[in-house]
């Protein structure tokens, strides 16, 4: 049990990281605090998706015709995560510009204060 | 014919990026808008008839084999849905060319009509696609884009049911993407049939992926559609947002994902991996839990559009009930209504903005005798709440028919019951409207019978919206039909 833990510490790394995220982001109140979980719960499921290609002494997928044996990574994971990456990018700079307005608005960055001041104006 | 597919998901785009360029008068930019919504109509007609004449078929693109390359499948439910969510964007795009003058600035239009254009984009590509991934990345453009259109409306309480809206729906696409980096562990394969084909090969060898896999989706899924206990971001982000925006969100947004998680459920896993891991019972639950908290929130608000929007929620349970019977009944009704539903919240928000529209007015109390006032927007609210409650003749009461025959069928009693409770939850919150509105009289003014203080092009739309809506009461075979020809592509 232990031993294929140890093998994958990828995995537990992403799992760890996944959860840490995830608290930062259910638990926090301030506002950049809840984008900074996003992007370490992005970062796990990207080490996550990249881990599950890798073969231990794989090369990297440029393939050479005359030698058969030689081991690959598998490269779509790799392919797929970049796009993941450009839509963490858009999402991170839209959730910002969005604490920019709601600063301006409320004049604070706490999510339970915003919450009351919207009460009062109700 | 061929290419059709590809120039429905296309058009939206390159108008989205066009309409920038376009003159900043706001006929010009309407004239565009309803050029580029019809053609899209006209296509999503011609794919539909041609779908019923020739049978389904695949669109793969630049050739490349569907293993490798993205590929499009198109079945007879995905052409009627493609066909169903354009018509009913053009008619709340129509609505909207009035509405929007009311609730943004000028200069903000074309920024609005671009995002609308983006959302088609997206929603029709995640109908249309059969390959994973290709469903992530429109399911991303779809999220950013749909808390846009909640937050252009520049008030506070936007910003802020847009910000939490983001936070949460980000949560759901990174679980979605965790839960496809299992299934990809698995299968190797991104397309929904090659997928299918090797987990049904390799299931046994792999539960705790799969396991694994199809919680984090559905968990993702669920966050995104709503479902009971993932719905908080729902009620503060579709009430807050400009009135044709929430009609988009609520009546077809949410039903988008929900088509997807149907296609996990049934293309990718099957229905016997779904049911021997018994995540059908966990869908159930939720969806019960749904159908009756929903209505309860809803009896307590003040506000018409939160009203409206807790309505939402408990609606998507009476979805998420069929869709969770793994029968095929139960998913043709679970599909009945997504249509009906559509269908019936689309006109209660437009004839709720049509109210604020017109008196400013949101609060509940502040809506006696307004049905005299305004009686073409009350005629087609009442007609759509009574659909909700279901009396006979109006497309709801035919989705609680085939839902309630779905569960009887499946030996189900106890959820049958259920329907029949929350129908009646429903009417305690929806026919006071109705009774202030048409047998009340306000404090100032008589009762007296006046034209709509509204332009025909918000008349228009709630008015075609409402004949649709009897008219799939009373003959749901034209609905009902065409589901079953779908029905197997997905068992």
């Amino acid at each position: 049990m232990i031993e294929t833990l140890l093998k994958h510490t990828n995995y537990l790394g992403a799992i760890a990281l996944f959860i840490i995220g995830l608290y930062t982001v259910l638990t926090h109140n301030n506002v950049l605090k809840k984008v900074i979980g996003i992007n370490i719960m992005e970062t796990s499921v990207f080490l996550f998706f990249v881990s599950i290609g890798m073969i231990q002494f794989g090369r990297a997928p440029i393939i050479k015709l005359n030698e058969t044996d030689i081991v690959y990574v598998n490269p779509l994971p790799s392919a797929l995560i970049l796009t993941g990456i450009v839509v963490a990018v858009s999402i991170t700079a839209y959730s910002l510009s969005l604490i920019i307005q709601l600063y301006r608005e409320y004049g604070t960055l706490d999510l339970d204060k915003m919450l009351e001041s919207k009460e009062e104006q109700e | 014919m061929k290419q059709l597919p590809v120039l429905i998901v296309l058009l939206p785009l390159f108008s989205a990026l066009m309409i920038p360029l376009i003159p900043k008068r706001k006929n010009i930019l309407f004239g565009f808008v309803s050029v580029i919504f019809s053609t899209l109509l006209i296509l999503t007609i011609l794919s539909y008839l041609n779908v019923l004449s020739y049978g389904s078929f695949r669109y793969v693109f630049g050739n490349y084999l569907a293993m490798v390359g993205i590929e499009f499948l198109i079945d007879p439910l995905i052409a009627l849905l493609v066909m169903f969510v354009s018509g009913l964007s053009f008619l709340i795009v129509i609505y909207s060319f009035s509405d929007i003058q009311h609730e943004l600035k000028e200069h903000q239009y074309a920024y609005y009509y671009s995002l609308i254009m983006l959302l088609m984009f997206s929603m029709l590509g995640m109908l249309y696609t059969n390959d994973i991934f290709n469903t992530y990345v429109f399911m991303e453009i779809l999220s950013i884009v749909s808390t846009a259109i909640i937050s252009i409306k520049h008030k506070r309480s936007n910003f802020l049911a847009s910000f939490r809206y983001l936070m949460l729906s980000s949560i759901g696409s990174l679980t979605i993407l965790m839960g496809l980096a299992f299934l990809y562990m698995v299968t190797g394969q991104l397309n929904m049939d090659s997928m299918a084909y090797v987990i049904s090969n390799v299931w046994t060898l792999y539960p705790t992926n799969l396991v694994l896999a199809i919680g984090f989706i559905l968990i993702g899924l669920a966050i995104k559609s709503a479902m009971f206990p993932l719905h908080i971001w729902l009620p503060d982000a579709h009430s807050s947002a400009p009135s044709p925006s929430s009609a988009f969100l609520s009546s077809i947004v949410v039903k988008i994902y929900i088509v997807v998680l149907i296609k996990v459920i049934y293309r990718i896993f099957g229905v016997d991996i779904i049911s021997s891991l018994r995540i059908d019972d966990f869908i159930l639950v939720m969806a019960s839990f749904g159908m009756i908290f929903g209505s309860i929130f809803a009896i307590g608000q003040k506000d018409i559009k939160r009203l409206l929007a807790y309505s939402s929620v408990a609606q998507i349970g009476y979805i998420f009930l069929g869709v969770g019977l793994l029968t095929p009944v139960g998913l043709a009704a679970g599909l009945f209504h997504i249509f009906s539903h559509a269908l019936m919240k689309s006109a209660l928000f437009m004839s709720a903005g049509s109210i604020i529209y017109s008196t400013n007015k949101r609060k509940l109390i502040d809506l006696d005798g307004i049905g005299f006032k305004m009686p073409i927007t009350l005629i087609t609210f009442s007609i759509a709440a009574l659909g909700m409650i279901g009396i006979p003749g109006i497309s709801g009461f035919m989705s609680k028919i085939y839902l309630g025959l779905a569960l009887i069928s499946d030996k189900h009693p106890l959820f049958l019951s259920l329907i029949l409770l929350s129908s009646f939850l429903n009417a305690i919150y929806y026919m006071p409207i109705l009774i202030s509105s048409f047998l009340k009289e306000d404090v100032l003014i008589k009762n007296s019978l006046q034209k709509d203080p509204l332009p025909l092009t918000m008349i228009i739309p709630m008015v075609i919206i409402t004949l649709s809506v009897l008219l799939i009461g009373l003959y749901p075979q034209i609905i009902m039909d065409v589901i079953e020809l779908a029905l197997p592509y997905y068992f």
